[in-house]
């Protein structure tokens, strides 16, 4: 076992982990800075798989954007925080669906594999992943980049209604 | 740096999607610089234009077998046949969608974005002209289904799916009547049809871990020559019929359909009730009998049982249905598993059968819905069952047609109904799959029970009170049903007119 593979297993147990604690809580603001431990812990997994861009862009967006999104919605909408008892539900359904699609999607994937190794593909960084991006795909990028835009742009002159 | 080069496509041959794909964004240029009084007859044209020209171009390359984009895409015999059936229900569908005389302004909300029950909405629902958006959206989601069935490769088809199915979402959301029920349809489609789609996905994940390619032909070698264990390739082929039969509307994944039937506006829930299904089963047809067809062994067995749960629960749910549409949906649900049946009656009879099924059922299903919209009163359509009581009497004619519809719908013979139930029946018995004709038989029996109900309370009831009229249909809606009665007459009484045509289309290209 080399460092790399416990390190692997050691951000997985904390990204299922803190996954597990994301629902299990019933402080929302708590399941919000669980979710991004796990995010990042996933992170972590991209960056030991040297996979440097994805991390960083997981990081960004994940932990930092989407996080941020999910605690301000809390803030805005539920302002007193603490305990919410809606939120005590039964586990056992969820624990069953969640268990068994995990169990289920492992045994899968170590009886697929076994021990075959698997070999690792060039490191993702920047340069790569920006040369592809911008060189060899820079067309397409650039149309979705204006068709994303022009979407923005509709969606506003939409919801601001007729007047 | 390498130089790029550019893949060679087939123009000719991937031409009808381009130009449907072509037309559906001249249509939203249409939308913002046409004046909005020109707007609908530009756009009606417009898309039926584009269609009737996707339809001769697929005609007129009959005889194409290729695959090109790299392989991504496969113009065979059966996704010409599909595409030509896809386009000629679609343009009958757009005949509905445009219809104007039924109610001011049309079947469609005219600004889907005002809050329902706002001062605002109380005034558009008086008289304002509907969106006329929904030909563009409509036209992108034709073109997706038209990728859908030639997509060679399980990325291609997935993003097709995407492109079919988002812009069905949409449509769904816009009835003019009954908005909170339409919205309420379209959300529930979208948050299950997303959630079959990740299932579709993650499909292709596992598919791909087993054979390192998404397209068919290699997914084909590595199930027949890989020494590995096939658990994980088994797993991905499961996720992804899960996916296709959510939009087949197969039981279990079908919880969706009778709502989202039943809010949509009713042309729209025609397009999907004809289009969809045709998409659906044809790309079912392709990854089954293309990139899988060395596991029929394997997956035969699970799929006929949810071909036999689909037929049986389909058909005792419908007996239980007070709503037209609602009632339809059901009975749509039951044909998706007659059409499962063909297609695992496998070889070219079962595919051959499964494509006259679908076009038959198709312009059944058409004519049916455009006379669920003709009953109506000053509230809009009148759904519940009980007040189409005594419609022989006050309309003799469109009952007539209706019941026609409906004996089509239960098989009777001289009816395009019989034929291909016969067809996909006669199919499943060669292919030695006797019990799925068996609870074929039984539940069509079943299923005849709710159709001859609504034929006895239209004849033998008197009307009451509470019976609506039936409106005069304008031009649009007279045309569509004309075609769907003619077609589901002309195919029981000469079925060997389409039969040929199935039979000389079904082969698949790798």
């Amino acid at each position: 076992m080399t460092g790399a593979d416990v390190l692997l297993l050691a951000l997985g147990a904390v990204a299922v982990g803190s996954g597990a604690l994301v629902v299990l809580t019933d402080h929302l603001v708590r399941a919000g800075l669980y979710l991004v431990v796990c995010l990042g812990a996933v992170a972590g997994l991209y960056l030991v798989l040297a996979a440097e861009l994805v991390a960083w862009v997981q990081v960004l967006i994940y932990v930092g954007a989407v996080v941020v999104l999910l605690l301000f919605a809390v803030m805005l909408t539920r302002a007193p925080i603490g305990r919410s008892e809606d939120l005590n539900r039964p586990a056992w359904p969820a624990a069953i669906i969640g268990g068994g699609a995990g169990v289920g999607l492992a045994v899968l994937l170590a009886d697929a594999y076994r021990w075959v190794e698997v070999a690792q593909g060039p490191p993702g960084t920047a340069e790569l992943i920006g040369e592809a991006v911008f060189r060899t795909w820079v067309l397409p990028f650039e149309v979705l980049s204006i068709l994303l835009l022009s979407a923005l742009v509709g969606a506003i002159v939409v919801s601001r209604g007729q007047r | 740096m390498e130089d790029l080069k550019a893949p060679s496509i087939d123009y000719a041959a991937v031409a009808p999607i381009l130009i449907l794909f072509g037309a559906a964004c001249l249509g939203v240029v249409v939308e913002a610089f046409v004046p909005r009084r020109a707007r609908h007859a530009v756009q009606l044209t417009l898309a039926l234009l584009a269609t009737l020209a996707g339809l001769v171009v697929v005609i007129t390359q009959a005889s194409t077998r290729v695959t090109t984009a790299v392989g991504a895409l496969a113009i065979d015999g059966p996704a010409v046949f599909l595409q030509g059936a896809i386009l000629v229900l679609a343009l009958v569908s757009l005949l509905l969608m445009g219809e104007r005389k039924l109610e001011p302004g049309g079947a469609f909300v005219p600004q889907a974005a005002i809050t329902v029950g706002s001062e605002a909405d109380e005034r558009q629902a008086a008289r304002a002209p509907g969106l006329t958006e929904v030909y563009p959206i409509s036209l992108f989601a034709i073109a997706g289904m038209l990728l859908f069935v030639a997509a060679n490769d399980l990325l291609t088809m997935f993003i097709a799916l995407e492109v079919f199915s988002l812009p069905l979402y949409l449509l769904c959301a816009l009835a003019r009547r009954r908005r909170l029920l339409s919205q309420e349809a379209a959300l529930k489609y979208f948050l299950l049809g997303s959630y079959a789609s990740a299932f579709f996905l993650f499909g292709v994940a596992l598919v791909y871990g087993f054979v390192g390619a998404v397209d068919l032909a290699s997914i084909h070698t590595a199930a027949a020559e890989s020494d590995r264990d096939p658990l994980l390739l088994y797993a991905g082929l499961a996720l992804l019929s899960i996916g296709l039969l959510f939009k087949t509307a197969a039981v279990p994944f079908h919880v969706w359909t009778p709502d989202v039937y039943q809010g949509a506006p009713t042309p729209v829930t025609a397009f999907m009730a004809a289009c969809t299904k045709v998409a659906a089963f044809g790309a079912l047809l392709r990854v089954l009998y293309v990139g899988f067809n060395g596991l029929s062994w394997d997956f035969t067995p699970i799929l006929g049982v949810v071909a036999v749960l689909t037929m049986i629960i389909g058909a005792v749910l419908a007996v239980t249905q007070t709503d037209i549409k609602r009632l339809l949906a059901y009975s749509s649900i039951a044909n998706a598993g007659y059409l499962l049946v063909g297609v695992l009656a496998s070889g070219e009879r079962g595919l051959a059968s499964t494509m006259f099924y679908l076009v038959a059922y198709g312009f059944s299903v058409l004519a049916a819905f455009a006379v669920v919209t003709l009953v109506r009163d000053a509230d809009g359509e009148a759904g519940h069952l009980s007040r189409w009581a005594g419609l022989g009497r006050r309309s003799p004619l469109i009952a007539g047609l209706f019941t026609f519809i409906l004996l089509a719908f239960a098989g009777i013979p001289l009816t395009s109904g019989f034929i291909s139930k016969f067809a996909v029946f006669a199919a499943a018995m060669e292919g030695g799959q006797t019990w799925l004709v068996i609870a074929g038989v039984i539940s069509s029996i079943v299923l005849a029970f709710p159709y001859l109900r609504v034929v006895v309370m239209m004849w033998l009831s008197d009307p009451s009170d509470a019976t609506p009229t039936v409106s005069v249909p304008g031009v649009l809606t007279t045309a569509a049903l004309a075609i769907g009665v003619a077609m589901t007459l002309l195919l029981g009484v000469a079925p060997s007119l389409l039969l040929d045509l199935t039979t000389g289309a079904a082969e698949f290209v790798q």
